[in-house]
C-alpha cells in the first residue's frame, strides 16, 4: 500500500482554564476548529472526515458527541468517529485521522478535542469517576484515586532510577514558569520551592502543586495529504512518525512498576516510523499529569540517560538542548482531557513553523519535536513525531 | 447553567473473576496460578503474563509485605507483595501506623470488592 505523507496545515487551541462565562464544549469545539481551519486556507467543504477526542460521556453528558460535533460545526455529511483512550485520547484521535489520510481515504480531516473537566461536575466527582480509569474491577472498587496511583509508580521509579524531592519542585516551577508567557494557560504561577512545599499533600510525595489542574477547553487540528496541501501553506509541519503501545493494566504486575514500558515501546515505534532517533527531538510536549510523571517520561522517552542531571543542568529548559512542556504542559496549560493530545500536536505544529506565542517561539527550530501523550499510570501510551518543513520560517 | 443531578444504579457481573470477589468479601486473598510456569497473580490475571490462558484458584495466607506507600487527603493505599504471590499488588492501607512493614487481608464484606491491608492482628471481623 502506498503510504501518503501528512501535513498539519492548521492548528489552534481554545484557553485551557475553568470557564465561568456561561460557554460550553460545543462552543470551545466551534471556536478550535473555526481557527485551525482557517489557518488552513481550506473550506469546510475541503474536510472529508471528523476525529473528536473526548474523555468521557460523564464529562459533558452527550453519548455519540462526534455526531453532534458534526452538525454543531457544519460539517453535516462527513464520516465521524469518537476516539477514546484515557488520557490519551487526544493523541489517538491524531493518529487515527493521520492514518486514515496515509491509507488514501481521506483527502483533508479535522481532528477536534474537547472536555468540560474543569466546570460540569465536582472536582470530589471527577475524582471519584477518574478511578476507574484503571482497573475498575480491582484499583476502582478499591477507591485508588490517580494521584495515589501515580505516586506509587513514582516512588517505585525513584527508587529504581533516581528522582529527588528538589526535581519534583523543579518540574513544577519550570512547567508554570513556562505558562506565565502562555496566554491561554490555565496555571500560569511563579511559586516557590517552600509554596510546593507548603502546598495540601494530596498522595505523597504528591503536594497540590505537583498536580495538573482539571480544565476546560477545546483544540483543532487539520491534516491534510502533503500532495494536496494548499500552497500557501507549504511551511506547514509534517507528520513524521507516529507510535503506540500498552502496558499491563495492573501497576503490580509490571516488572519495574516505575518505568513507563509502553511509552518507551511507543517511542521507538515512531521513531522507527520517522527515521528518528530520540536524540533528535528539540522540542517536547509532555504528559506531565503529575510532576514525577514528566521524570518518568522523559526516562521511558529515552529523552536523557541520567534525568536528574540533566533537569538540573537545564537540559529541558526553554533554552535547553530539548525544551520540555514550553505551553505549561498538563501542570501549567491545564488539561482538558480531549482537548490534550490535540493540543499538543497542535502546539509542536505552530512552534516548529515559528507560529508559536512571540515569548516562548524559539529562536532556532530543531528538525524534530515530540507530542507525548498516555492514559492510564501510562497504560496507554500514544506518541506523535513532527518535522518541520525544509521551508519553515 | 443548567443544574441536573443523574443517580445511577449499576448491576455489575464480575464474571469470571467472581471467585476473586467472593474471597475478598471474606477476607481470602484468591489467587491465580498458571498452569505452564506457576506464576501467581493477585489481583488475579485471566492470561498469565507468560501468556498462557490456563490457571487454577488458591488462596494466599493473606499476608503483605508493603513496598511503597502513599498517604493523603483519600487515606492511605500502598504498593504491596502479598506472601505467595508473584505478581506487586496496589491497595488501601487501613489502621497500619507508618512504621510497620507487613499487614494483612481485611475482609469486604459485603460491600463494594475493597482490596484492603490491615494491622497484623488487627484485621476486622468476616
Ligand atoms: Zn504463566
Amino acid at each position: 500500500m502506498q503510504v501518503r505523507d501528512v501535513t498539519v496545515t492548521g492548528a489552534a487551541l481554545t484557553p485551557f482554564n475553568r470557564r465561568k462565562d456561561g460557554t460550553g464544549f460545543r462552543d470551545w469545539a466551534l471556536s478550535a476548529f473555526e481557527m485551525a481551519l482557517e489557518r488552513s486556507g481550506l473550506e469546510r467543504s475541503d474536510i472529508d472526515a471528523l476525529y473528536v477526542a473526548s474523555e468521557s460521556d460523564f464529562f459533558h453528558l452527550q453519548l455519540n458527541p462526534a455526531s453532534v460535533l458534526a452538525t454543531e460545526l457544519g460539517l453535516t455529511g462527513v464520516a465521524a468517529t469518537r476516539c477514546e483512550g484515557g488520557g490519551a485520547s487526544g493523541q489517538v484521535a491524531v493518529h487515527t485521522a493521520a492514518r486514515a489520510i496515509q491509507a488514501g481515504a481521506a483527502k483533508h480531516v479535522a481532528v477536534i478535542g474537547a472536555d468540560p473537566s474543569a466546570s460540569s461536575l465536582s472536582g470530589d466527582a471527577v475524582r471519584t469517576l477518574y478511578g476507574f480509569s484503571f482497573d475498575a474491577w480491582t484499583d476502582g472498587m478499591t477507591g485508588l484515586t490517580s494521584t495515589a496511583l501515580y505516586a506509587l509508580s513514582f516512588q517505585a521509579f525513584a527508587a529504581e532510577h533516581g528522582g529527588t524531592e528538589a526535581d519534583l519542585a523543579t518540574v513544577t516551577l519550570q512547567n508554570r514558569s513556562n505558562a506565565c508567557h502562555n496566554p491561554g494557560a490555565h496555571l500560569p504561577r511563579r511559586d516557590s520551592p517552600q509554596d510546593i512545599a507548603d502546598s495540601p499533600a494530596i498522595a505523597s510525595p504528591y503536594r497540590r502543586l505537583h498536580c495538573s489542574p482539571l480544565s476546560d477547553g477545546a483544540a483543532a487540528i487539520i491534516l491534510s495529504r502533503t500532495d494536496a496541501t494548499p500552497r500557501t501553506r507549504i511551511g506547514a509541519a509534517r507528520i513524521a512518525g507516529m507510535g503506540a503501545a500498552t502496558d499491563h493494566m495492573h501497576l503490580g504486575a509490571r516488572a519495574d512498576p516505575g518505568f513507563f514500558n509502553a511509552k518507551q515501546m511507543a517511542m521507538q515505534r515512531a521513531c522507527a516510523d520517522a527515521g528518528a532517533t530520540p536524540a533528535e527531538i528539540g522540542l517536547a510536549e509532555l504528559y506531565d499529569a503529575y510532576a514525577g510523571t514528566q521524570l518518568q517520561a522523559i526516562a521511558a522517552l529515552g529523552l536523557s540517560e541520567d534525568v536528574s542531571r540533566d533537569l538540573n543542568d537545564g537540559a529541558f529548559a526553554p533554552s535547553g538542548r530539548c525544551a520540555i512542556n514550553l505551553s505549561g504542559g498538563l501542570m501549567g496549560q491545564g488539561a482538558p482531557v480531549g482537548a490534550t493530545g490535540v493540543g499538543q500536536t497542535a502546539t509542536c505544529a505552530l512552534l516548529l513553523e515559528g507560529r508559536y506565542h512571540p515569548a516562548l517561539q524559539p529562536d532556532t527550530l530543531p528538525r524534530y519535536a515530540l507530542a507525548d501523550t498516555h492514559g492510564g499510570v501510562c497504560t496507554l501510551s500514544a506518541v506523535t513525531i513532527l518535522e518541520r518543513a525544509e521551508r519553515a520560517a | 447553567m443548567i443544574s441536573h443531578h443523574l443517580g445511577l444504579d449499576y448491576a455489575l457481573n464480575p464474571g469470571w473473576m467472581a471467585p476473586y470477589v467472593a474471597g475478598l468479601s471474606v477476607g481470602k486473598a484468591r489467587a491465580r496460578r498458571c498452569q505452564s510456569c506457576a506464576a501467581t497473580s493477585f489481583p488475579p490475571l485471566r492470561v498469565c503474563t507468560c501468556g498462557c490462558l490456563k490457571g487454577d484458584w488458591t488462596d494466599l495466607p493473606g499476608t503483605a509485605q508493603i513496598l511503597f506507600r502513599t498517604t493523603g487527603l483519600d487515606g492511605d493505599f500502598g504498593l504491596v507483595h502479598f506472601d505467595g504471590a508473584t505478581t506487586k499488588t496496589t491497595l488501601r492501607l487501613q489502621a497500619i501506623p507508618a512504621t510497620e512493614t507487613r499487614g494483612i487481608i481485611a475482609a469486604s464484606g459485603d460491600d463494594l470488592p475493597v482490596l484492603c491491608l490491615t494491622a497484623l492482628g488487627g484485621e476486622r471481623d468476616g
